[in-house]
C-alpha cells in the first residue's frame, strides 16, 4: 500500500530537531517511574473480583457472580430481562460454558426469541441483525479491575458490532481472565507483538454502558452504544 | 540567628505594617533582623510582562542588596517565590549564576521560615475571630508552600478558622494583570469576594499583601466589611 | 473552521464572555465537576507525581525521536495494508481527503469530534464537494446544527444550555419533545444511529498512535468512534503528527493520565484501538484505510522552547482549573484552542498577529501548570511568549515599553527607589480618601474603577526602623 509524502516530512522534522534522520537504532529507555505496576499488586484474584464488582456500580453496570453449574440460571435470568433477540459471538467457549444449549433451550421455549451467532460467511447480515437486536453477548478476554472494562479482541469470529449494536450489552467474565489494570492487557499485545504475532484489527477496551455529559454536565447513559450492560463473572478456577 | 528582612516593594511602599510584624515575629521567635537598605523590587512586574532585560536590572540589584545576608526572609509567597527564579534566568550569565543561585538556596517565605527552618509551629500568639484563609497562588504553586501557614494559624489561640471554598483559585491579581486586564481580573476578583462573604470570616487573611489588597479593595468598593489582615499580623498579635 | 474563529476583537470577545451568565455559571460547575473527579482519581492512584513524571518522559523521548517513530508508524499501517498520507499544510490533507471520497463516490461522511480537522478546516472543504458531513460525538452534532464553535476541547457544547439544544433539535430536525436531556439524548441516538448506518466514508482524530504496530487508540464515552470505525466500509484518520507513542505500553500510561486528567474516569466507557483495514473474513471495519498524518505548524515548535507544549494530550485539565477561562469560557479566546494550552500553542500553530492578547490572559496562577498530566511549563510559557512580542515582535505598547524602562532604572536604582517610598504617601495624597485611594491616575485608573487601593502607611517602615534602632536596643 502506499505512503506518500513521507520523506521530505520526516527530514523536515528531523532538520527542525538539529540533527540528522533517525531511521533506526532508537530504542525505549527505561523509565524512570512504573507507577502503573503499582496498582492493585499483589491482590488475590478474589481481591480483584472485589475491586471489579465495586468499580461496576460507578460505571452503571450490573456485576453477577457465579459459577459454571450457576451460569445457565444467571444468563437466562439477565437475557429475559433484556429482551428476545440477542446476537453472540462464535466463541469456542460457547460450548464449553453451555451458552449455545441455553440459547436453544430458550429459543423452542420462547416462539419471539431470535437467536443468531456471528457467522463470517453471512457478511453484512451479522450487522444488520445486530443493529435491531436487544442484546450482545461476548466473552471478555481480558477484564480490567480498576476500571471494570472488558477487552475484547474482535475477530471473524467475534465482531465488533456485537458489543456496539444491540440495545444491551452481556458480557461473560471468566474468573481467571481478571487482572489489576489496563497496564496487564497492553503488555500482553506489545508482548505478542514482539513476538510477530499480528495485533487484532480491532481491540476494545469496554467500561460498561455508552454514555455522555455533554447537555448541561447531565450524565446520560446510553447513547451510542448499548445503554445497559451486565457482567457475569463466572468462577472457571 | 541572623536573618535579614526582604520586605518586598509593595509592603515598603504601601504597606509598612507588615514589614513591622514581620520584624517583631522574627525577633519574637529569637531572630536578630537587619534590612538591607539597598534592595528594591524582586523584578517580577517587569520579568512577567515579557521585559526580560529590564527586570534583570532589578534583580541584579536584589543580588547586591543581600550579598552578605546569611537569610533573606520576606512576607510574599509570590515576591519570595521570584527569587527563586533566579538562578533559572541567570543559569547561562557567568558574572551573576552564582549569586543567583546563593539568592535563591537562602531566601524563605516569613511562614516557611518559621515552620521548616526553625521548627516553630506555635509563636503563641492569640486572636480572636472568626478567619478564612487565602492560599495565593505563587505562595503554593511556585513556592511550594501549603502547610506552613496552615500549621501556624492552627495553633493561634482564640482563632476561628473557616474554609475557604474554591480556595485554589486565583483572585485576579497577577501583578499587572490587574490593571491591563481590568475587565477579567475584576470578574475573578467578584468571584473572590463572594466566596469570602459565603464563609461569614470577619477576617481574609494570606500570606501575599498584594492578592489581600486586591480582594479587599474589591470588597470595600462592594461595601462589605470584611477586613484583610496579613499572616504576620495575626501571629504577631498577643 | 481554521485555528483563528472569527474577527471579533479580544476586548469585545471577553465582554461577550463575561456578559454570558449561562455560560460563566455551566463553565464553573463544570470546573467544580472535573476538578473533584480529577483530583478523587489521583488521590486514589496515590503517587500522581511519578505518573505525570513517567508520562512528561514519555513524551518527551517520542518528540525526541519523532521522525523514527513516525516512519515506523507508517511502515506498520502500510504492512497492514493502510495507506498513509504526510500532509504539510491543511490544503494538502483537505485535497488527499477529498480525492478519497470522491473515488468512493462518497455522499456521506461519519465523523468522530477531532481536534485537527477543525484546524484544516475540513468540514467545509468537503462540503465543496456537496458531501453530508455528519458530527456524531453528541456534543459537536449540537454545534454542528446550530452552527456554532466549540468553546472546551473535551466538552465542546459546554456553553450551550439545554433550552437552546432543544429550539436546535426542534428547528433543524423536527424535535417534539421536552428539554430533558435524556429525551434529548435519546433522539440524538436515534437520528445519529441512521447516519452511522448510511455513511459512505468515516473519519476519525487520533487519540494515541501506536508505532510499534500501527494500530490507532480513540477514547470516547459515547461509542460514536466505534460506530464510526465499525460500519463504513472506508475509514481515514486524521493525526496531529505528535500524537504518538512508541508501544502499547505507552499508549496505555497516556490513556491513564488523559481520562482521570480529562473526566475524572479510570478509563472511559470505550477505548478502541484500530489496525488497519479489516482482515480476511471480517465483516465490521473497512476495506480501504488511510491514514493523515497532519503538520500544519507543528515542526516549527520542534527544537524551540516550545517543543513541550507538543507533550499535550488534549486532555483541558488546564482548561478545568483555569480561572481566567472560567469567567469567560472558550469563544473569547477565538481560537478552536482554548484556555491555558490555547493561548501557547495558538499563536505558536498560526502567529503572533492575529493572537498576540493571548498571553496575556492569564494572571500567571500556575494552576495550569500544576494540573498539566505531562508535566507542560503553561505559565513559564506564556511569559516566554510575551518576551518574544515584545522583544522579538515588537508588538507591545509604546507606553508600556517607556513604564518597563522607567521601572527598571527605579528598581535598579536604590536611592531614586528610597524616595519613592518615602514619598509614596504625598504623591498619592490628591486621590486618597481616610485610608483607600478610589480614583487612582494613570496605570492605576484600571485597578480603582473597580477596587479601592491601599493608601501608602503614615510612618514608612524605613523610617519605623530607623528609629527603633535609634532607639537604642541593645
Amino acid at each position: 500500500m502506499a505512503i506518500k509524502n513521507r520523506e521530505s516530512f520526516l527530514n523536515n522534522l528531523a532538520a527542525n530537531l538539529g540533527r540528522p534522520r533517525r531511521k533506526q537504532g532508537v530504542e525505549r529507555p527505561t523509565w524512570s517511574f512504573n507507577p502503573q505496576q503499582e496498582v492493585l499488586k499483589g491482590f488475590t484474584q478474589d481481591d480483584l473480583v472485589d475491586v471489579l464488582e465495586k468499580q461496576c456500580d460507578v460505571i452503571h453496570t450490573t456485576f453477577k457472580k457465579t459459577d459454571l453449574a450457576g451460569l445457565n440460571d444467571t444468563l437466562k435470568e439477565t437475557i429475559e430481562n433484556y429482551g428476545n433477540s440477542i446476537i453472540a459471538s462464535n466463541d469456542s467457549r460457547n460450548e464449553e460454558y453451555g451458552i449455545g444449549d441455553l440459547l436453544s433451550v430458550m429459543k423452542q421455549n420462547n416462539p419471539d426469541m431470535e437467536v443468531h451467532f456471528w457467522d463470517s460467511s453471512k457478511d453484512k447480515e451479522n450487522q444488520t441483525f445486530a443493529e435491531r437486536a436487544d442484546i450482545g453477548l461476548t466473552f471478555s478476554d481480558i477484564t480490567l479491575a480498576e476500571s471494570a472494562t472488558v477487552t475484547l479482541f474482535n475477530d471473524k469470529d467475534n465482531g465488533r458490532s456485537i458489543s456496539l449494536l444491540p440495545k444491551t450489552y452481556i458480557a461473560i467474565i471468566p474468573k481467571s481472565t481478571v487482572v489489576p489494570r489496563i497496564t496487564q492487557a497492553t503488555e500482553k499485545i506489545h508482548k505478542a507483538n514482539q513476538r510477530g504475532e499480528k495485533t487484532p484489527s480491532f481491540v476494545s477496551f469496554i467500561s460498561g454502558p455508552s454514555n455522555s455529559a455533554d447537555i448541561e454536565m447531565n450524565l446520560i447513559v446510553g447513547v451510542h452504544g448499548p445503554t445497559m450492560a451486565t457482567y457475569i463473572l463466572v468462577d472457571d478456577m | 540567628m541572623k536573618v535579614s528582612l526582604f520586605i518586598t516593594c509593595f509592603c515598603d511602599l504601601l504597606a509598612a505594617d507588615v514589614g513591622k510584624n514581620t520584624v517583631e515575629l522574627l525577633e519574637h521567635v529569637g531572630c536578630e533582623v537587619d534590612f538591607p537598605e539597598q534592595q528594591t523590587c524582586c523584578g517580577q512586574p517587569a520579568f512577567n510582562s515579557g521585559y526580560l532585560q529590564e527586570s534583570k536590572k532589578a534583580m541584579k540589584q536584589m543580588m547586591k542588596a543581600f550579598q552578605y545576608s546569611k537569610y533573606v526572609v520576606g512576607p510574599s509567597g509570590s515576591c519570595v517565590g521570584m527569587l527563586k527564579e533566579y538562578p533559572k534566568i541567570f543559569k547561562d550569565d557567568p558574572v551573576w549564576r552564582d549569586a543567583a543561585q546563593d539568592l535563591a538556596d537562602k531566601s524563605y517565605e516569613i511562614t516557611q521560615f518559621l515552620v521548616d527552618v526553625l521548627g516553630i509551629t506555635d509563636v503563641g500568639s492569640t486572636f480572636k475571630g472568626k478567619v478564612t484563609y487565602h492560599p495565593s497562588c505563587h505562595m503554593t504553586r511556585i513556592l511550594g508552600v501549603r502547610e506552613a501557614p496552615m500549621k501556624l494559624l492552627r495553633n493561634v489561640k482564640g482563632i476561628e478558622l473557616i474554609e475557604l471554598p474554591v480556595k485554589e483559585d486565583c483572585c485576579g491579581f497577577g501583578g499587572t494583570f490587574a490593571v491591563k486586564e481590568e475587565a477579567l481580573s475584576t470578574a475573578m476578583v467578584e468571584e473572590k469576594s463572594r466566596h469570602v462573604t459565603e464563609t461569614g470570616a470577619q477576617y481574609l487573611v494570606g500570606g501575599d499583601m498584594a492578592c489581600l489588597a486586591n480582594i479587599g479593595g474589591r470588597m470595600s468598593r462592594e461595601g462589605k466589611h470584611v477586613k484583610i489582615a496579613h499572616i504576620t499580623e495575626i501571629l504577631n498579635h498577643h | 473552521m481554521s485555528i483563528k474563529l472569527g474577527d471579533t476583537p479580544y476586548v469585545e470577545r471577553v465582554q461577550e464572555g463575561l456578559h454570558n451568565d449561562f455560560m460563566r455559571q455551566a463553565v464553573a460547575s463544570a470546573q467544580g465537576r472535573f476538578r473533584s473527579g480529577k483530583r478523587k482519581r489521583a488521590e486514589e492512584l496515590g503517587n500522581w507525581e511519578e505518573w505525570r513524571s513517567l508520562g512528561e518522559e514519555i513524551r518527551t523521548h517520542t518528540l525526541e525521536n519523532i521522525d523514527y517513530y513516525l516512519q515506523q508508524l507508517s511502515d506498520q499501517v502500510a504492512e497492514r495494508g493502510g495507506n498513509v498520507y504526510f500532509a504539510e499544510i491543511p490544503e494538502e490533507a483537505n485535497n488527499y481527503i477529498r480525492n478519497v471520497v470522491k473515488k468512493k463516490n462518497g455522499k456521506k461522511v461519519a465523523k468522530t469530534k477531532s481536534m485537527v480537522t477543525e484546524e484544516l478546516g475540513l468540514n467545509e472543504a468537503l462540503k465543496k464537494d456537496d458531501i453530508d458531513i455528519v458530527e456524531t460525538d453528541l456534543g459537536e452534532w449540537i454545534l454542528q446544527l446550530d452552527e456554532d464553535p466549540p468553546s472546551h476541547i473535551v466538552t465542546p457544547a459546554i456553553h450551550k444550555d439545554k433550552e437552546s439544544i432543544k429550539r436546535t433539535f426542534t428547528e433543524k430536525r423536527g424535535y417534539q419533545k421536552s428539554d430533558d436531556p435524556e429525551e434529548l439524548a435519546a433522539f440524538a441516538r436515534e437520528q445519529l444511529r441512521q447516519e452511522f448506518l448510511s455513511a459512505d466514508v468515516g473519519i476519525t482524530g487520533c487519540n494515541f498512535a501506536v508505532a510499534e504496530s500501527g494500530a490507532i487508540t480513540l477514547v470516547t464515552n459515547e461509542g460514536n468512534a466505534e460506530m464510526v470505525t465499525a460500519l463504513p466500509d472506508t475509514q481515514i484518520t486524521v493525526m496531529g503528527m505528535e500524537r504518538l507513542v512508541p508501544t502499547w505500553e505507552e499508549m496505555e500510561v497516556l490513556v491513564s493520565l488523559l481520562t482521570r486528567s480529562a473526566v475524572g474516569q479510570n478509563l472511559t466507557s470505550y477505548i478502541t484501538a484500530i489496525t488497519g483495514p479489516r482482515l480476511e473474513d471480517e465483516i465490521d471495519g473497512p476495506d480501504d484505510y488511510h491514514l493523515v498524518i497532519v503538520d500544519n505548524g507543528r515542526s516549527n515548535i520542534l527544537g524551540t522552547e516550545f517543543q513541550s507544549a507538543l507533550h499535550c494530550i488534549r486532555c483541558a485539565a488546564c482548561i478545568n482549573v483555569c480561572p481566567v477561562y472560567r469567567q469567560v469560557g472558550g469563544h473569547a479566546y477565538g481560537s478552536i484552542y482554548p484556555g491555558p494550552i490555547g493561548a501557547v500553542i495558538t499563536p505558536l500553530l498560526d502567529g503572533y498577529e492575529d493572537h498576540k492578547e493571548l498571553p496575556y490572559a492569564s494572571s500567571l496562577c500556575g494552576a495550569c501548570t500544576e494540573a498539566c498530566p505531562v508535566k507542560i511549563p503553561l505559565h513559564e510559557q506564556l511569559i516566554r511568549h510575551r518576551e518574544i512580542i515584545v522583544e522579538r515582535e515588537d508588538l507591545g505598547s509604546s507606553s508600556e515599553k517607556i513604564a518597563m524602562q522607567g521601572y527598571a532604572q527605579w528598581a535598579s536604582n536604590p536611592a531614586a527607589y528610597k524616595l519613592s517610598s518615602k514619598m509614596a504617601r504625598t504623591a498619592l495624597k490628591p486621590w486618597t480618601k481616610g485610608e483607600k485611594v478610589t480614583n487612582g491616575p494613570g496605570p492605576l485608573k484600571g485597578w480603582t474603577d473597580t477596587r479601592d487601593f491601599p493608601a501608602p502607611s503614615k510612618q514608612s517602615f524605613r523610617a519605623w526602623f530607623k528609629d527603633r534602632q535609634k532607639g537604642g536596643e541593645v
